[in-house]
């Protein structure tokens, strides 16, 4: 036994001494599977990414209500009675005096967008105080809350990465009226960190909105109960809403971009397929090189196993560089990249690129499964091989 | 014995070899045919716009809403040929998440601006004279198999009827088609009158204008007249061409597909590096038969020609059959896809530049080791043997 792994051992030793001979063609080897691991984790980092943002904004909480057949936002229309109806209902939950519910209205504005110079979509959210206070993770990092009744609007974090003109101090015209940036705040990295938030009713005045709103944000009295909100609206015909948890409302709202991280998989299933075939001819090629090399080995009594070990040693090596070379460069070129897109409401979404130490893990694996078939079957002819053949064949 | 033959038999000397270099070329012009297709489908409105139509919006953003009296002001622009106004509607049939591209429009003036609708004219007086009437694109009949004549309930996830509920009924008029192959005809047009009239907010207010000018060259002009016509007013406008709008939309989407694509074409190019590399090696293997050939009396541009066709054919042999295998690909999934994008197309400019990409490996492939062998010295060659 103690010899077997001595001989694999020394077969493996050389066959990775006379890689320099084959330099090209491991180099080649090295490349198609770093390739295969960058774009897998470069789309990976960009669902994770997308994925934290989104889901770190969904408590559940919270419920947040809309008019029905409205799948976002910006489509629904809530009006003021509506909101007086469903603050009596139970299940809300309540602190001393009033029950903890926050209409909200948000209105589409226009920023320019850092990274291209052109106007992007951001929403320029209205609340009250008791809608930022439902909002726990949310904490200023700079400046302070707008004041109630003013044209002051605070900055999520988000927006401040991606957009020009949003810094303290300054003022922001959205139409004929001028806005003055006061704080900057952060919900934690999520969703939320794309938006500019300001005083409901003066956005409810500014843009003709009455007395309406588009959602209804409210605390639970149980967590990720609705029952009693679903029958309070489907006894009273007034109410005209639909209710889910915040949680179930980002999730769905996040379901595009899984869409991409799908796309990601399957692209890059069907490059690991064209590698692993470049790969496979690499590794071929290699032991035809080798074949009167190994056919000496085997003459003199090394056997067939450590032959056909020191080849996958030799694969899983080059594979296993080429996997660190590409989790590199996708570590290098996207980890934290600040990017931003048109989410389920119309409005931009910021986000960053994630690389969280369980996607190295899957590249690694990947690399090793590159490895092992094209080292695999190249092994098996090699071993398979008559000595007597080897010889003759070798050239 | 033909050079044709030589150049098979070589190619086919090692099957395996051969088999394994042409998949991972299929592979990568795979995924260029297809991700390459993608792209200009995300495009295609930027490409389809015309030069001299101008779009009109609020300038606070796209999605806030103008005073209809603008319509007419607008219309007194010199160099302002036609204009219309339309209001997004947020339509879906029967089930929020069928939702149909549907707009609220003054239909005379609408198809004044929009030439590319092609419409029979006893549908387009049927349209006119019908208020409830609605006009159905093509493709969006198809998928719903509507037909002229038909009564459909069409529900908006933002406004709401008079009479309660979300939902219109409309008799289709007509069903219209494009002047070309990639206009999307998944829309639904119906009367402003109509919408205005039965729903219960936002009356007289329109969602956007789109205006022909004169003559393209003046468009610079027109906009600027017409936003400085309501600078200083409630409701200030931004006026751009259509192409540039539509370019401005595309790029919210963003970095994100500037980056999906970038990262799989230099996928695709370390691929060609990768084969390119094993084609060459494989080739220079046989450096020393080339001699042979040689010392036979084969002349130096014959052998360079018969190694060159050979990294030529196996460059094509797998470029085309990715390329056909994406054009399959893109075949099958557009109807799939027709909702998110109509104009998924595998067209020929796109094939023309793969082609260029085999030429191209083929070419690099094949030259270096092409020209090793055209220099080479025989009496060198025989001693590198041993």
């Amino acid at each position: 036994m103690g010899s077997l792994i001595a001989q694999i051992v020394s077969v493996t030793l050389m066959n990775l001494g006379s890689l320099r001979r084959r330099l090209w063609m491991s180099l080649a080897m090295v490349f198609a599977s770093a390739v295969v691991v960058a774009i897998l984790l470069a789309f990976l980092a960009m669902a994770k990414g997308f994925e934290a943002t989104m889901s770190g904004a969904g408590s559940s909480q919270i419920a947040i209500l809309m008019r029905e057949g409205s799948a976002s936002e910006i489509n629904s229309v809530i009006l003021q009675d509506q909101v007086n109806l469903i603050a009596e209902s139970a299940g809300v939950a309540r602190d001393t005096n009033s029950p903890l519910v926050s209409p909200e209205l948000y209105v589409i504005v226009d920023g320019l967008k850092k990274s291209t110079g052109t106007e992007a979509n951001i929403p320029l959210r209205g609340l009250n105080e008791t809608g930022m206070a439902m909002r726990n993770n949310m904490r200023m990092v700079e400046g302070r809350m707008f004041t109630p009744g003013t044209n002051e609007m605070i900055v999520g974090e988000g927006v401040l990465r991606e957009f020009n003109g949003f810094e303290i101090g300054k003022e922001v015209r959205f139409g004929k009226n001028l806005w003055t940036v006061v704080g900057v705040f952060s919900t934690g990295g999520n969703i939320f960190e794309s938006e500019l938030w300001a005083d409901i009713k003066i956005i409810q005045s500014h843009y003709n909105r009455g007395n309406s709103y588009q959602s209804i944000r409210l605390q639970l009295e149980n967590n990720g109960d609705l029952k009693p909100i679903q029958e309070t609206i489907k006894r009273e015909p007034r109410l005209n809403l639909e209710a889910q948890t915040e949680q179930e409302y980002f999730a769905s709202q996040g379901k595009q971009l899984q869409y991409i991280a799908t796309f990601g998989w399957i692209i890059s299933s069907v490059m690991a397929l064209g590698a692993l075939a470049g790969a496979l001819n690499t590794m071929y090629t290699s032991v035809a090189d080798r074949a009167r090399e190994i056919a000496t080995l085997r003459a003199l009594g090394f056997s067939n196993f450590s032959a056909f070990c020191g080849t996958i040693a030799e694969a899983m090596v080059l594979a296993v560089a080429g996997g660190l070379l590409g989790s590199l460069a996708a570590y290098l070129f996207f980890d934290g990249l600040n990017t931003s897109t048109l989410g389920g409401s119309f409005t931009q979404v910021v986000f960053s690129f994630e690389m969280s130490p369980d996607l190295f893990v899957q590249g690694a694996v990947l690399a090793l499964v590159i490895g092992f078939i094209s080292g695999f079957f190249p092994a098996w002819r090699a071993a398979r091989m008559p000595v007597v053949v080897a010889f003759r064949h070798a050239t | 014995m033909s050079d044709f033959y030589l150049v098979f038999k070589n190619m086919t000397r090692k099957p395996l070899r051969l088999f394994l270099t042409c998949f991972a070329i299929f592979i990568a012009f795979l995924i260029f045919g297809a991700v390459t297709s993608l792209k200009s489908a995300l495009n295609s409105s930027v490409e389809l716009s015309a030069d001299n139509r101008l779009v009109v919006f609020n300038r606070i953003n796209f999605t806030q809403s103008l005073p209809i009296a603008y319509v007419q002001k607008v219309a007194a622009v010199e160099g302002v040929k036609h204009v219309t106004h339309l209001n997004w509607f947020g339509g879906y049939f029967q089930e929020p998440s069928r939702q149909v591209v549907s707009m609220a429009v003054d239909p005379e003036s609408y198809l004044k601006v929009y030439e590319e609708i092609v419409i029979p004219e006893e549908q387009k007086q049927a349209w006119f004279n019908n208020r409830q009437g609605a006009l159905v694109g093509e493709k969006l009949a198809q998928i719903y198999g509507w037909k002229v004549g038909d009564r459909i309930p069409l529900s908006s996830n933002i406004f709401s009827h008079k009479d309660g509920g979300y939902t219109w009924e409309f008799v289709i008029s007509g069903i219209f088609k494009g002047d070309t192959e990639q206009y999307d005809t998944r829309q639904l047009l119906f009367h402003y009158k109509y919408f205005m009239e039965t729903q219960t907010f936002g009356g007289d207010w329109i969602g956007w204008m789109a205006l022909t000018t004169d003559d393209p060259a003046i468009n610079e002009n027109v906009a600027k007249t017409i936003d400085d016509n309501f600078a200083n007013s409630q409701n200030e406008t931004d006026t751009s061409t259509e192409k540039a709008f539509n370019k401005a939309f595309i790029e919210q989407i963003g970095n994100i597909g500037l980056i999906i694509f970038s990262v799989v074409f230099t996928a695709f190019f370390t691929i060609l590096v990768v084969v390119g590399n094993t084609m060459a090696l494989a080739i220079r293997e046989r450096t020393g038969e080339i001699a042979v050939l040689k010392t036979l009396g084969f002349s130096s541009t014959r052998i360079f020609r018969m190694v060159l066709s050979e990294s030529l054919l196996i460059a094509f042999v797998g470029g085309l059959s990715g390329l056909a295998a994406a054009w399959l690909l893109v075949e099958g999934v557009k109807t799939f896809l027709a909702r998110f994008l109509p104009n998924l197309i595998l067209d020929g400019d796109i094939a023309l530049q793969a082609i260029l990409f085999m030429l191209l490996l083929g070419l690099i492939t094949g030259l270096m080791p092409a020209f090793q062998a055209l220099r080479l010295n025989i009496v060198t060659a025989f001693n590198r043997q041993q």
